[in-house]
């Protein structure tokens, strides 16, 4: 999930914030799993039970070892303390590209393992990973009503920061538009509760269909698992294959859209993946056309 | 000079060796080993730590054994000023302190109270209890206070699955600790409470909480997307990551 900001001040953070109000809701054994890191970093202040999923949004000055956790006596890192939760990364590509590379592997492997000197540490870490970045330096490039004033150069420089390993990792990628003055003084959005209530519902489906294979979601899938339960029609597969050679997508970013297809299926609960389906997953890799 | 010499060379060889061993008699008033279970962290597990203490006559001195870091190390001056304060006079004597298993590298202060409740056994100013099933954890400020320590929660989950079935820890941290179920939670306050509830001169109730009630609690107000005017193709996008945790 990341965010590709169009113009500053859209409400990127804003939204991002939110996020953890519309994830399903928490069970009793990830509830003691989150309290148990906590307790750990000493972070669990006067709560007995931490009953929310965490929100955690590091500066972007945060070294490696903030980031993963360790230390000379290792400790949990940020990456850790948003398990089951959401890791907020602001201005990704104002972070150190060391810092951001290493999430590389949690990122796969849902935990992180730190070896040192005098012993061998394994933190879980299953967030998710929620950043967010202007298209340029100055921010306006792209905007129907302001011009860009960075040099092709200075773009390039910018976008460069993040890594195409990092990218390929990431499912969902969108651009914020700037919000129109109409909407600003029109009627509230939808709230956070009937949001989630759809999302449960999609979990839940996801649950009975992952009986008993140790996984819970649709991001968990394994590429074996992916061949079964994201089967395409032919129209849908002739629709990926064309986009997939003019978008020269990755393998890593083909099975990524499947299981994001799978996702949106389940939200309009339906069985199989549907063209419509595969079509709103494809236009989520908008970073992969630039 | 002269004299003095003729004097050791007069004295009985036996009044030499009754006073020898009056000697250790002075200093053997005390308990040979005492074992105090206590918990340190390994990562996110916790991990049992027998803290063996002696006390014994000789050079005065106070080894820590057992691979401790310096919190460990240093924890020498919090214990003794603490066990001063309690009223307790602590003679000058060889304690030796080994935290075993001794190939683990321990860490934090969490084992201050064990050690010093290990060294009141010894010199008898705690009488017997259920050793074996009780666990000490928590840090010894220089007034006697016990203070919170970190990792409570993993470390008492580990408790319960090696059989322990009273864990004795700071006031501030029984709470979290009576999470776990099936544990008796001592919550202290200072070493004083210690010494008395151990020899049984006071009781101190064990700290329990509606486990279900605190779960569904529903802490403060939540930020909601009704906030957020417009974009819908972003929440869009929010939910379906919500939805496969992506």
């Amino acid at each position: 999930m990341s965010f590709n900001s169009e113009i500053r001040g859209s409400g990127k953070t804003m939204m991002a914030r939110r996020l953890t109000s519309i994830l399903p809701d928490i069970s009793f054994e990830e509830a003691l799993e989150i309290s148990k890191i906590h307790s750990v970093a000493g972070k669990i202040g006067n709560n007995t039970i931490i009953n929310k999923r965490p929100f955690r949004s590091p500066h972007h000055t945060i070294s490696t070892t903030g980031l993963i956790g360790g230390g000379s006596y290792p400790k949990p890192g940020e990456i850790s303390l948003s398990h089951f939760g959401v890791l907020f990364l602001d201005e990704l590509p104002e972070f150190n590209k060391k810092t951001i590379e290493v999430l590389r592997g949690p990122l796969e492997d849902r935990e992180v393992t730190i070896s040192r000197a005098n012993a061998t540490y394994s933190y879980p870490c299953n967030f998710m990973l929620v950043a967010s970045m202007n298209p340029c330096p100055c921010g306006f490039y792209g905007s129907p009503d302001k011009e860009c004033t960075c040099t092709e150069k200075q773009r390039n420089m910018y976008r460069n920061k993040i890594s195409g390993p990092i990218l390929d990792r990431i499912d969902i990628q969108i651009e914020v538009p700037n919000v129109k003055y109409s909407k600003l003084e029109g009627k509230a959005g939808e709230s956070s509760e009937s949001i989630r209530s759809r999302v449960n519902k999609a979990r839940e489906i996801q649950l009975n269909r992952y009986k008993g294979l140790n996984i819970y979601s649709n991001a968990e899938l394994t590429p074996k698992l992916v061949e079964i339960v994201c089967k395409l029609n032919e129209p849908s597969k002739i629709i990926l294959k064309n986009s997939f050679e003019k978008l020269k997508l990755s393998a890593r970013a083909y099975t990524r859209i499947l299981k994001v297809a799978r996702t949106i299926a389940d939200l309009d609960g339906k069985k199989d993946i549907e063209t419509t389906h595969i079509i709103e997953a494809i236009s989520y890799r908008s970073l992969d056309r630039k | 000079m002269f004299n003095n010499y003729n004097l050791f060379q007069n004295s009985d060889n036996s009044s030499k060796k009754s006073n020898f061993n009056n000697l250790i008699r002075k200093g053997s008033d005390v308990k040979l080993v005492s074992v105090i279970k206590s918990m340190t962290l390994q990562g996110l597990e916790g991990v049992l730590v027998n803290v063996e203490v002696d006390v014994s006559s000789g050079m005065p001195a106070w080894n820590v054994v057992g691979l401790p870091d310096t919190a460990i190390k240093e924890s020498k001056e919090r214990i003794r000023t603490a066990i001063k304060n309690c009223d307790v006079e602590l003679l000058s004597r060889k304690y030796i302190i080994n935290l075993s298993p001794a190939d683990i590298r321990k860490e934090g202060s969490s084992l201050d109270l064990s050690m010093a409740v290990g060294i009141l056994k010894c010199i008898e100013k705690i009488g017997d209890f259920d050793v074996n099933n009780t666990v000490f954890l928590g840090e010894l400020s220089l007034d006697a206070k016990i203070k919170k320590i970190n990792g409570i929660l993993p470390i008492c989950l580990e408790a319960k699955k090696q059989g322990i079935k009273r864990i004795i820890l700071p006031m501030a941290n029984s709470k979290e600790a009576s999470v776990v179920d099936g544990l008796e939670i001592i919550g202290v306050k200072d070493l004083e409470e210690v010494i008395k509830y151990l020899n049984g001169e006071i009781l101190v109730e064990p700290t329990k909480v509606n486990i279900k009630e605190l779960f569904m609690k529903d802490i403060g107000e939540e930020l909601d997307f009704a906030e957020v005017k417009g974009q819908e193709s972003i929440k869009r996008a929010l939910e379906i990551s919500a939805a496969g945790r992506t």
